[in-house]
Formats: C-alpha cells, structure tokens, sequence
C-alpha cells in the first residue's frame, strides 16, 4: 500500500510538472500578423564591449538583428566616449517572448539590468514598485524636446496618472498603424487615387471598396476584395475615427453598452464583411488570413503599419506599386481620420550604481544621431523605425525618401501627420496600454466575429459584451492598485 | 518461519560503497526538491496572492479567492470542457493502436517500415506537425477539404473555424499523434503473451474472437491501464496544439484547454496567481483521476502471474 501511494505521488508530480515545461513555446502569435516576422533566430546574444574605467553596466533588450548591429555601433561611440569611466557594458539582447520571461525573473530576484525596456502600459506598475528612476535629473530638456511630443508625454507618471509629471524612460521608437492602398489595382479598375489632404469618409470608402471587389478570372467567384481587415488593431482605426472611446475618462468604467458612436461605427466596420462583402467572409479569412491575401495582390486596402514599410517595399515580398493613405473618416466623430501609435521606451533601473552613465547610455540609444540614422534608414537604405529625432525626420529623412535615397512611400508625411496631429490627422496610444492588461479588451474582439458570421447584432453584442469587459477592467485596475514592494 | 535480525558486520569496502550510492541517490533527489518540491510548493503560494510578478508577492496573500473565483469563472469551465471532450480520442486511439498492434504481430511483409511509418508522428516535433495539419485543416486550401470537394462537389467543413468542428479536428490530431505510441506498447504486450495459452484454447475449440476476448485482451490491461494513465495526465496538459493550430482559442473559446486557458491568464495578461491557482485545481483533479485509476485496477487488470 505504502509503495503504491508513493507512486501515485509520483505519477501526480509528474503530471504538474509537464505543466512548467509549457512556457517555452515560441509560435507565431497571429496578433503579430502584419508585422515582420523577422525573428528566426531564438537565441540570446551577450557582447561585451570594454573601457578602461570602473563602470560596469549592463543593458537587457530585445531587437532583432539588423537592429542590434546599428545600436551596438551607437554602444561602441558611447563607451568610447566615456572610456575613462567606463569598464565593461554588457549588452544583451534576445527574442521579445524570452525578454518578457527573463525579466519577471530578475524582478522576483531583485537583481534589475541597468538599462531595459518599458513599455507606456508598465511605467505605472514599474514606478509604484520601486523599479526605474526618474530620468528628470539626469537628461537635459534639450535632449527630451528634441523627440515627438508623444514620446515626450507617454513616459510621464505623476503618481497618480500617466501623461504628465517625471519622466522615465525615453523613446526606442514611436510606431503607428497607417492605411495602405494597392496602387495596381487602383489602376486596373479606373479609380482615383485616394487624396491623401482629404481622407475618405465612410460612404466614400465604400464606394472605392465596391469598386475594388470584383471576379477578376470570371469563374464566378470574387477573387478581389476592397479591404481585408487585420485583426483588432485593424478594427480600431475605424472606431476611432467615428470618436470611439471604449472608456471614461479616468479608465474606470467601459463604455460599450450604450454609445452611439461605437454602434454606428462597429455596424459600419461589420457590414463590410456582411451586408456589403466587400472583404473576404468569416471563413475565407481563416483559410488564408488577409496580410497573405494582401501580398497576393488580392485587395485594395490594407493596414500598414511602420515596422511593415520595409517589407512592403520590398519587391520580393510585395511586387505591387502601393502607398500609405488615411483611415476612412465616420460621421460623428470630429472629423479627422485616428489610428492608434505604439512605443517602448529605454529605462534606468532604481538600483543602478551608476544613474548618470546609464541615463546617458539611455540617451544615446534614444537620440544619437548616427544610431538613428541608422536605424531610420537615411545612411542604410533600409527603414527599420521612423527616427525619434524630429529634426531628423522632417529633414534629411524626408529628403532622402523624397530623392529616392531610401525606398519609402511618397505619402510619407501621412505618418508624420498621425505622430503630430493636424487638423485632418490624429493619433494616441490605444486604451489598453494605459491599463495594467489589455485583459477587457478580448470579450470585445473575440465577440465581433460573431456579428460577422450573422449569429448575432452590434444591437445585442454591445449590450452582453459590456459587463464581462467590466469584470476585466475592476481586475486589471485592483492589480494595478496591488500593494507595492 | 520467524524473522530473526542479523546484523552484518560491513567491510570497509562496503561501507565506502554505501557511501558513493547514496551521492548517487542525492543527485536525484537534490533536483527533485530544486526543480519540483520548490516551485511546487511556490506555486501553492502564489495562488493565494494577486502576485503579478511586478508588485509584491507576500503584501498581496488573498486566502482562496483566486480558487473560488475560477469555480465560478465560466472561461474557465468551458476550457475544462474542451479538455474533457478531447479526451474522447483517449479509447479511439487504444481501440485504433491495439487492433493495428494485432496486425502488426502476425507474419506480414513490411512489418518493420510500417511501424516505422506509425511511429513517426510521435518523434516528429509537436510543433512541427502543429503547423502541418493547421494547413491540412484549411478551409479553402487544406487536403481534406480539397479531397472532399473533389468527390462531392461542395465546400467542405470550416475544419478549424467552426466551434463543434474544430473539436472533431483537434481529436484527429491528437489520435494521429498518439497512436505510435499505443502501438508499441501494444505490441510489446502482445508478444509477451506465452503462445501456449492460444494452443491450449484453441485445444479446448476457442474460435478467434473468444481468443480476443478471453485471453488476449485482458492480459493486455496492464498496458492498457499504463496508457490510460498517461493519456489522461497527457490530455489534462494539452497545450501546444492548440496554441499552435488555433492561436485564438477558437470561435468563442471553443477550442481552448485548460493550459491554454492558464497561459493565457498567467503570462498575457499578468496575473501569476490567478494562472497558479488554475494550475493547483489542475494538479489536484489529475491527482484525483490517477487516484482513482488505481484504486480501480485491481477489478480489471490481470497480470500473467
């Protein structure tokens, strides 16, 4: 009896065991769709780069390769610059799936590189807890002012709301999510190019949208779609662009339940698929998502966002003429097209021996002007990010692009429009990177499906969807509200 | 015969011996408490904080609400039904393995390429094969729509995108998968039943199927009872499959497992404790289960001796 309980014992060891083996599958994360799925090399690599000082500093991040060269150029300049102080800079990166993991690691054992990422949803939760330090004294206002107005704002935390107060991190990069618009196809059906001073409005972007959809082979069945939609981070321009805010003001109370404008907006982004099929059905999306039938040639719009450029320009990926465009405007929002940015920001941790050197550190991977270069595309001939510096940007970007230097869209100011916000042009962070998880959000883009499958209405779907998002938001805003270290 | 203690006298060379085998047990048993007590018990825990990984662990102990939240947390059932169902392919598969097993076992041409050919799918990569028959389930482009379109002349079903079908999809997959190893056990059982219990049935006028019935598959129980177990714990832990195959979780959930339902939780949205206490009611139905399954061996598993 005794052996046999022992090894029942073990049996149920082994079963929970084969549990912890379970986070160190890497997969394509169909979130991730339409960006560039660069990262085939699953490794960590760890360079080190020496002085003659006594500093040793170590730098955790996650980039892929061609990146990682560029910036560890930028880490040779700053370790030669600072020799004298400087020991060794241990520079690690790895893939973003492992950075997540290793960093909850070094939290649990309090033992925090001197320089890592944090991205504008953490900076609440990473500050409360003692973990990054205000850059505040350590770079100068030239240095900050010299990045995007956004960049500038979303890494602010006053203790109580992001946005303003400290600053703790500055930009690795500022993204945003654009509209793109086969230029081929626009050609074969006749059409006018979208204007890119006046963005379409819903009624008009249908009307393009029809034009688009056609039985190219005449076997019968639609083979080209106007739009294809990628994904919630696909579906969120539309909404915004009808001033959809699925929160209050202060993040507390989800807002679904009864909003006009999300109805009408959410009706219009469904009926696409439904009543108008002008994009590829429920089904024939999980046959072949719509990024592949993008790259087929199959559809007229698609999103685009920054980190896509490189790949889209490329003949190889992409054999089509195309260019950036804005997302249709709805009637009742304030008339400007939106889209949503993103950013991840280089911190300092509040533990470092050495908060001045790594704050200067921080700053020149942010804003040194050869790294950005670099990465920007001006000296390599190949786009990575949009430079943090707008000086750069406005200029010897912009030029580069425009001479032809550098294989970019020419509706490149449309990006720039969405990064500073003109009277046609706006953008923010999406809303869950101002909660501590993105968990209230699902409900929602799960349940849209099923609206475009027909089994239920906008109508019916808001009204059930909104307490289960509600549920989620209390649990992310008591986990972001926890007792601190 | 009445037990008498004797105490031996050992020699120094035995002693020294016993010495080095117990280093060799303490290796074992160092990495057990290292790589298994520990986090076992860590895991305990952590399930009755808010830890998020960030904030602190032991300023956040909330007793069992994490355990009486998931009780009622209908995510959480569904997942565990999607569990369960797939456990259907559990009988399928030692249905499926023994009978090839019993093919396998007579004098038939090719008999070691084809258990090469079942064996395959086991030593092939998870995630591999993952991919594969993500691509065989295609609703547009996939082999088993292609074949069916050729022969009836409709779309076939949206294998993966439908909510009942994508559970019949994942049941193929994981019997496919599995299948190999039923069959090796099987075979093993099988040729280590002596040849003289059949002579001495078919002496007696046994035909094949009371041949089946009464000597081959009972004495085929303990590896079917082996199989069994380490289904059941294997089918608990589903995870990659469905990570693989249907990122999402499927149409409304409908393809998610409990695991899945854990990472998610855990590691996407930040809530270790929750995802611990998830993975605590996992490791004690498992225990349950293979309790059970002992306790109820004794009625159905028959041994040679």
């Amino acid at each position: 009896m005794k052996k046999k309980l022992l090894s029942l014992f073990l049996v149920a060891v082994m079963g929970v065991s084969a549990l912890t083996g379970c986070g160190n599958v890497t997969t394509t994360e169909e979130a991730g769709e339409t960006s560039t799925d660069e990262t085939a090399e699953d490794e960590t690599t760890t360079e080190s780069l020496t002085g003659n000082g006594d500093a040793t500093l170590n730098v955790f991040l996650y980039m892929q390769d061609h990146e990682k060269e560029a910036y560890k150029k930028v880490l040779e300049g700053f370790v030669e610059e600072h020799s004298d102080e400087i020991k060794e800079v241990v520079f690690e990166v790895t893939t973003q799936d492992e950075y997540n993991t290793k960093m909850t690691a070094n939290m649990t054992a309090g033992d925090m590189p001197d320089v890592f990422y944090v991205g504008p949803s953490a900076v609440r939760s990473y500050v409360d807890n003692g973990y990054i330090l205000s850059l505040d004294d350590y770079v100068d206002a030239a240095t900050i002012e010299s990045t995007w107005g956004t960049t500038q704002e979303i890494y602010r935390y006053d203790g109580t709301a992001v946005g303003s107060g400290s600053l703790y991190a500055l930009p690795k990069d500022l993204s945003c999510f654009a509209f793109a618009y086969n230029k081929d196809l626009f050609d074969a059906a006749g059409l006018e190019y979208p204007d890119p001073e006046n963005p379409y409005t819903y009624d008009e972007f249908l009307e393009v949208c029809q034009a688009l959809t056609q039985d190219t082979d005449g076997d019968g069945e639609i083979d080209q779609w106007g739009v294809a939609n990628a994904n919630q981070f696909g579906m969120s321009p539309y909404l915004y662009s009808n001033g959809v805010k699925f929160l209050n003001d202060d993040m507390t109370k989800v807002n679904v339940a009864d909003n006009a404008q999300l109805k009408e907006a959410l009706t219009f982004y469904t009926d696409l698929t439904t009543k108008y099929a002008v994009t590829p059905s429920v089904e024939q999306d999980t046959a072949l998502g719509g990024y592949q039938r993008w790259l087929d040639g199959q559809i007229g719009f698609y999103a685009c966002g920054t980190w896509d450029i490189a790949a889209f320009m490329d003949e190889n990926t992409f054999p089509y003429n195309w260019d950036l465009c804005a997302w249709p405007v709805g009637p009742s929002g304030d008339g400007k097209s939106h889209t949503w940015m993103g950013s991840v920001g280089y911190a300092v941790s509040a533990t470092t021996e050495y908060p001045e050197l790594s704050a200067a550190l921080v700053a020149a991977l942010s804003t040194d002007e050869d790294g950005q270069k670099a990465v920007s595309g001006i000296t390599t001939g190949e786009s990575i990010q949009l430079p943090n510096i707008t000086e750069l940007a406005y200029g010897e970007f912009l030029t580069a692009v425009q001479n032809g230097e550098l294989p970019f869209p020419s509706n490149v100011s449309i990006l720039f429009n969405y990064f500073d916000g003109t009277d046609k042009y706006e953008a923010a962070l999406q809303e869950t990177d101002y909660t501590y998880n993105a968990e209230w959000f699902d409900p929602f883009w799960e349940g849209v499906t099923n609206i475009q499958t027909g089994d239920t209405t906008v109508e019916d779907f808001l009204q059930e969807v909104q307490p289960e998002m509600q549920d989620a938001l209390d649990n992310a805003i008591e986990l972001q509200n926890s007792a601190t270290n | 015969m009445e037990k008498t203690k004797v105490k031996v006298q050992m020699s120094e060379m035995a002693k020294r011996e016993e010495r080095w085998a117990w280093l060799f047990i303490a290796a074992p048993f160092i990495g057990f408490l290292c790589f298994m007590a520990y986090p076992i018990i860590f895991a305990v825990v952590v399930s009755m904080s808010r830890w998020t990984g960030i904030n602190s662990l032991l300023g956040n102990m909330v007793g069992l609400r994490n355990y009486i939240e998931i009780l009622q947390d209908e995510k959480f059932w569904k997942a565990m039904l999607n569990t369960v169902i797939y456990m259907i392919g559990i009988p399928i598969g030692m249905i499926l393995g023994g009978a090839i097993a019993m093919g396998l076992n007579r004098k038939i041409p090719m008999k070691r390429a084809l258990t090469t050919m079942y064996y395959v799918p086991v030593v092939s990569s998870l995630v591999a094969v993952s991919i594969l028959w993500a691509w065989v389930f295609n609703y547009d482009y996939g082999l088993f729509n292609t074949i069916y379109k050729f022969l009836t002349g409709n779309h076939g079903p949206n294998w993966l995108g439908d909510e009942t079908m994508v559970k019949v999809s994942m049941i193929i997959f994981m019997t496919w998968k599995g299948l190999g190893t039923s069959i090796i056990l099987y075979l093993a059982g099988l040729q280590n039943i002596p040849r003289d219990y059949y002579e001495a049935a078919e002496i007696d006028g046994a035909n094949g199927w009371q041949k089946l019935r009464n000597i081959t598959v009972p004495l085929l129980s303990p590896v079917t009872f082996y199989i069994l177990i380490t289904s059941l714990i294997g089918g608990f832990q589903v995870f990659v499959e469905v990570q693989v195959m249907v990122s999402s979780g499927g149409k409304n959930y409908s393809a998610a497992t409990v695991v899945f339902y854990l990472y998610e939780k855990a590691f996407e949205h930040g809530q270790l404790g929750y995802g611990s206490a998830i993975a605590v009611i996992l490791a004690i139905i498992i225990f349950i289960i293979t309790a059970l399954n002992f306790w109820g061996q004794d009625k159905w598993v028959k041994t040679i001796d």
